[in-house]
């Protein structure tokens, strides 16, 4: 890729720690803490933001799948969402789950969606204001989503495969030592979840934290550019698929490449390493 | 759980045994956490967490065993410290970095007083069936196994200050 963008192909997905500070009363908008952690929401959180549990409230509780469009109705409709509010994610952990909730909104066709650059820590960092107080919010009335987004979206397992065989751009975007297969989650958390190490044949490893700043906040289009076309191989006109452990951190790395990057036919694998690594049948590679 | 569990120590500050399975104080904490609805569960927990840090060593006191380090079951560095007293209770102090899960705070706070002066023994003897009683079963998830780790470390600390002292009843 010769021409590297200058700007962010959609820099009105992302808000500012400040902007947002000032616009916390704004209708039309719903701050939506989504974290790994599961109580800390109720330790503080931005005025005025609703929670949303990415295992509790996005996830089926019996198949391995997300919420059916009816429940994802009611969840907003709870939370005073319509599909006219746009809803700034933001959380721990550089923004994984803002980026996951955020991502699953888009897979029931919620397209008013923003991150909050920096997420929680730079909230905190910047001693903005923070609460205990959960808000309670008039129920609103969501329309049950037609579809859900799946085949623009989000990748299955064969479908990871027929990407690996094409030789199209394929994702690994968890830490070099689950890449060559050394560990099996992320360092410093328990190894847990998977038969096997490695990752999908022919996957590239560019972990998802390359397109971040210290601070958590993006690294500018740039350098996004260079990281991801550059060196990995990413094209606007061919599709690309990403997966980490279990979606999350790719959720992260689907949100650059599909809103700070602009490219349109970028899928997440969910399923991630938990399914393949465990999957009858898959083959892996090991090594870099 | 040894029966000894049972009696006041001698300073009468201690009643550390209820149905021979928990101490006294953590089973009360148990049936706390088990009378709360889901909502007050987690605001209790939260209420812990925000007590961790009273949990940490004060100025002049002595350990026996100090047991500070960051492994790959926690998400930041988790400091033990162990004094057993002259009539072999133990008395936990605990560190925790920055990065440490709120429910592993919360953890920290409930095992520290739930086991205030229980012996060393009875600390290792104690089954971790109750770790969910107090968290609740929507809380625990795959990345919160964690919230078994303080026990462990607590434990890990109260076999080695026993293994000594058998090492050293030996010599």
């Amino acid at each position: 890729m010769s021409t590297h963008p200058t700007q962010y192909a959609h820099p009105e997905a992302l808000v500012e720690t400040d902007w947002l500070e000032k616009h916390l009363n704004d209708e039309g908008i719903r701050i939506v803490e989504s974290n790994e952690d599961v109580l800390l929401y109720d330790t503080w959180h931005i005025p005025g933001a609703v929670h949303i549990d990415w295992r509790a409230d996005l996830q089926d509780p019996v198949i391995r799948d997300y919420i059916t469009p009816e429940k994802f109705a009611e969840l907003c409709s709870k939370n005073g969402i319509t599909p006219e509010t746009t809803c700034i994610f933001y959380g721990d952990k550089a923004n994984w789950w803002a980026c996951y909730a955020l991502w699953a909104f888009r897979l029931f066709g919620h397209e008013k969606v923003k991150i909050l650059n920096g997420g929680r820590d730079k909230w905190k960092a910047e001693q903005r204001p923070m609460t205990r107080d959960v808000p309670k919010y008039p129920k609103a009335n969501y329309p049950m989503p037609k579809k859900r987004f799946d085949k623009e979206i989000r990748a299955f397992a064969d479908e990871a495969l027929a990407q690996s065989k094409a030789d199209k751009p394929l994702i690994d975007v968890r830490s070099p030592g689950e890449y060559k297969g050394e560990i099996t989650h992320m360092p410093e958390y328990p190894q847990e979840g998977v038969l096997r190490g490695g990752h999908i044949p022919k996957a590239k490893s560019m972990p998802w934290k390359t397109a971040t700043k210290d601070d958590a906040t993006f690294k500018p289009a740039s350098e996004l550019a260079k990281i991801y076309f550059d060196q990995c191989g990413v094209k606007p006109d061919t599709d690309t698929v990403v997966y980490c452990r279990i979606g999350e951190r790719s959720s992260h790395t689907w949100f650059v490449l599909t809103y700070l990057l602009g490219l349109d036919n970028v899928r997440n694998y969910d399923g991630s390493w938990t399914e393949w690594g465990n999957k009858v049948g898959a083959p892996i590679e090991k090594g870099a | 759980m040894s029966k000894d569990c049972g009696k006041l120590d001698e300073s009468g500050a201690a009643e550390i045994r209820s149905d021979g399975m928990y101490p006294v104080k953590l089973n009360k904490i148990i049936n706390l956490f088990e009378s709360l609805p889901e909502d007050e569960r987690r605001e209790t927990l939260v209420s812990y967490a925000d007590n961790a840090k009273k949990q940490e060593p004060r100025e002049g006191e002595n350990f026996n065993l100090v047991d500070v380090r960051k492994d790959e079951e926690c998400m930041d560095t988790v400091g033990v410290y162990l004094h057993v007293d002259e009539n072999g209770k133990a008395h936990i102090r605990m560190t925790l970095g920055p990065e440490v899960q709120t429910l592993t705070r919360a953890m920290t706070a409930v095992l520290c007083k739930g086991l205030e002066s229980c012996t060393p023994q009875e600390i290792l003897d104690l089954p971790s069936d109750f770790v969910t009683r107090i968290v609740g079963a929507e809380l625990v998830r795959i990345r919160s196994q964690t919230i078994y780790y303080v026990l462990t470390r607590i434990k890990s600390i109260c076999k080695v200050y026993l293994d000594r002292q058998r090492m050293a009843q030996v010599a």
